[in-house]
């Protein structure tokens, strides 16, 4: 007999006599009050946890702002789905030594404040920087994390990863410090419109 | 700097408030401000109803545990990753040690992890002759400083911000006046260079979906991400009480335990892991291990009362709220759960004669119980255990006698009135030194002035 089968086996007997207890159902969120609108909520929680919130019309004018917030930026990492109309006007640098990181998100979640990070855009260039970049589409904006998890369900790549602000930790006698081992600089760039 | 195990509570209680009151002071900072976050972000949300939802998915889990960890088994396997099952600490140690040399691993970093303290993995690691580093700030700390974990969630809560300089400017070279994020920092370069060379990671795992085979991590610092991504082998351990029917079901769990814990709406960085590295992605552990741990927790399963204690989430907010563990932090316990939740599943876990006394170092307050986001029976578990220590002839003889002789008073009338006449006239006017119990509480205090009479005398004259 494996130990597989003699952990199952004393579960079953150990569950021999009990009830059976019903699975409660949905995970509803209940909450007195929620944001407006779920962009609204998202923006208010990633700003409240340190990120920093660009709100641009389109993938143009996102480009554009990117290409001068780039200036005090000597090269990049580059996540793999980062559309090439969104590449930062720099040379491309490694994960592990660039000073700025841009990635793409394959959406958000207003209830928790997080971007959807997958891994087929690359982990290393979403976390050995100190400055992060993240681009996202409101229309991939969920407004809860079920929602969000029932819909990743039917495409997961190795891992997926919530991003809910810069790196922090209060480990040094209670105090606040911010990137401790993930980008200490997280800033989500929301691109409304469709082009 | 080990765990003595929970027989020397007592006297390492006592030791840590005579000796470290700096400690307490520590701890109790920490512990109030933990609480106070959860305080305001369950002010922010229907805390009963999630409670109630949350309490009932992991109690359908466990009832159904079998199918769900054959469920998980299978998901996980068809991911690509690789399971073990675990009966023992020495078993999961064992998966370990075949991972280490069938891949010639050198370098480990691990992500934070209780899990891996209750089995010992760095012990284990250091004697195969593998370097292994805590990447965790606190862990990192506090593996410097060759201590465990002091709280489920804040393993370095007893150290003040000086015991970080001094033991920074001694390991890092630090100046002794940085300020916490030079300190930081300062780390942040040291791990770097550990997490980029290192062939193995280790994590826990908060939750595992049964329906998607996804382990679920819950962090702030990005070390358990760095950890689970860089390293070429990645192995998780889970306790088999960590899982949950569907990943769905893992949107409110994750945001509840980190509302119980620290107040977050969620964790800075959550990590959904399947398994591998696909064939599209640029980068990711070529191979994922999940070792599915029991070591004890089918034992405190099959008891009857102690079972509703392996919903814990591990988001120590009893540690946080009670009066006791205030007093000492974790490492008086003597065991890798401290506090409230390590009190109740200490006896099921070790066995009962083993984790004495922890279910007596509580008050009974039950103020844990209030802030338990899976509403453990926390108090009634603290009595169900002593009621079998009584049973078993565990229990402190102070207790046990004190228990009979109210019990052969009880019994007789003659007696009981005497006893209750010498007591009304107890000289508590001299400052108690007459009841050694109460002399230090009443150094301080007024002593209450007895009755003339006894109630039942009053009652019989009848009472106006």
């Amino acid at each position: 007999m494996s130990a597989r089968d003699r952990i199952l086996e004393r579960v079953r007997e150990a569950l021999s006599d009990r009830e059976t207890a019903a699975h409660p159902g949905a995970f509803e969120g209940w909450r007195p009050t929620t944001a407006s609108h779920p962009v609204n909520g998202l923006v208010q929680l990633l700003e409240a946890a340190g990120g920093e919130v660009v709100r641009q019309p389109n993938v143009d004018d996102a480009a554009a702002w990117l290409a001068s917030f780039c200036a005090d930026f000597e090269n990049s990492a580059v996540g793999e789905t980062v559309p090439v109309v969104l590449h930062p006007p720099l040379p491309l640098g490694a994960p592990d030594t660039a000073p700025l990181g841009v990635s793409m998100a394959r959406g958000a979640v207003a209830e928790t404040g997080s971007l959807i990070m997958d891994a087929r855009d690359g982990r290393r260039a979403q976390l050995l920087v100190p400055t992060h970049v993240v681009f996202v589409h409101t229309r991939d904006v969920y407004a809860t994390l079920r929602e969000a998890l029932i819909d990743l369900v039917d495409d997961l790549p190795s891992a997926i990863a919530f991003h809910s602000g810069p790196s922090k930790s209060a480990d040094i006698g209670q105090i606040l410090v911010k990137g401790v081992h993930g980008p200490g600089r997280l800033v989500a760039v929301l691109i409304d419109g469709e082009t | 700097m080990s765990l003595k195990g929970p027989a020397k509570y007592r006297e390492e209680a006592a030791k840590t408030i005579h000796e470290k009151p700096e400690v307490r002071a520590s701890i109790t900072a920490a512990t109030r401000t933990f609480d106070a976050h959860r305080v305001h972000a369950w002010g922010q949300i229907d805390a009963d109803r999630w409670r109630d939802w949350a309490r009932d998915v992991k109690t359908h889990l466990l009832r159904n545990l079998d199918e769900y960890l054959e469920q998980a088994e299978e998901r996980l396997t068809a991911n690509g990753a690789h399971i073990h099952w675990a009966e023992t600490a020495d078993d999961a140690l064992a998966v370990l040690s075949e991972v280490v040399h069938a891949h010639g691993i050198a370098r480990v970093v691990k992500a934070k992890s209780m899990l891996s303290e209750e089995l010992g993995v760095n012990g284990h690691l250091e004697g195969l002759g593998v370097h292994v580093r805590e990447t965790d700030l606190g862990e990192y700390i506090i593996q410097l400083l060759g201590q465990p974990p002091s709280h489920i969630v804040g393993p370095a809560i007893h150290l003040s911000v000086d015991d970080c300089r001094s033991l920074f400017s001694e390991r890092l070279g630090t100046p002794l006046d940085a300020e916490p994020d030079e300190l930081a920092a300062a780390a942040r370069d040291a791990l770097r260079a550990e997490f980029l060379a290192a062939d193995l990671g280790i994590s826990g795992g908060n939750f595992l979906a049964a329906d998607t085979g996804t382990v679920a991590l819950i962090e702030n610092e990005g070390n358990i991400r760095l950890s689970t991504s860089l390293p070429r082998v990645h192995i998780a351990f889970v306790g088999i009480e960590k899982l949950v029917p569907r990943l769905e079901d893992v949107s409110g769990l994750l945001q509840l335990t980190t509302r119980a814990a620290t107040g977050q709406p969620i964790g800075i960085y959550t990590s959904l892991i399947q398994g591998p590295r696909k064939s599209d992605e640029v980068d990711g552990p070529e191979e994922v291990h999940v070792v599915l741990v029991d070591n004890g927790r089918t034992k405190l399963l099959a008891d009857d009362a102690a079972w509703e204690a392996l919903r814990c989430v591990r988001c120590g907010a009893c540690l946080n709220i009670c009066p006791v563990y205030r007093q000492t932090g974790g490492h008086a316990y003597g065991w890798t759960y401290s506090g409230p939740i390590g009190a109740i599943i200490a006896p099921g876990m070790l066995g009962l004669e083993e984790a004495m006394p922890l279910p007596f170092a509580s008050s009974l307050c039950g103020a844990c119980t209030d802030v338990c986001p899976v509403r453990i029976p926390i108090p009634d578990l603290l009595v169900h255990w002593r009621e079998q220590a009584v049973q078993q002839g565990l229990a402190p003889p102070t207790e046990t006698l004190g228990l009979k002789a109210y019990a052969k008073l009880a019994q007789s009338p003659e007696l009981f009135g005497t006893a209750n006449s010498v007591l009304r006239h107890m000289p508590l006017q001299l400052g108690g030194r007459a009841l050694p119990v109460l002399g230090g509480w009443l150094q301080e205090r007024s002593a209450p002035r007895s009755s003339k009479k006894s109630f039942l005398q009053m009652w019989k004259e009848g009472i106006e």
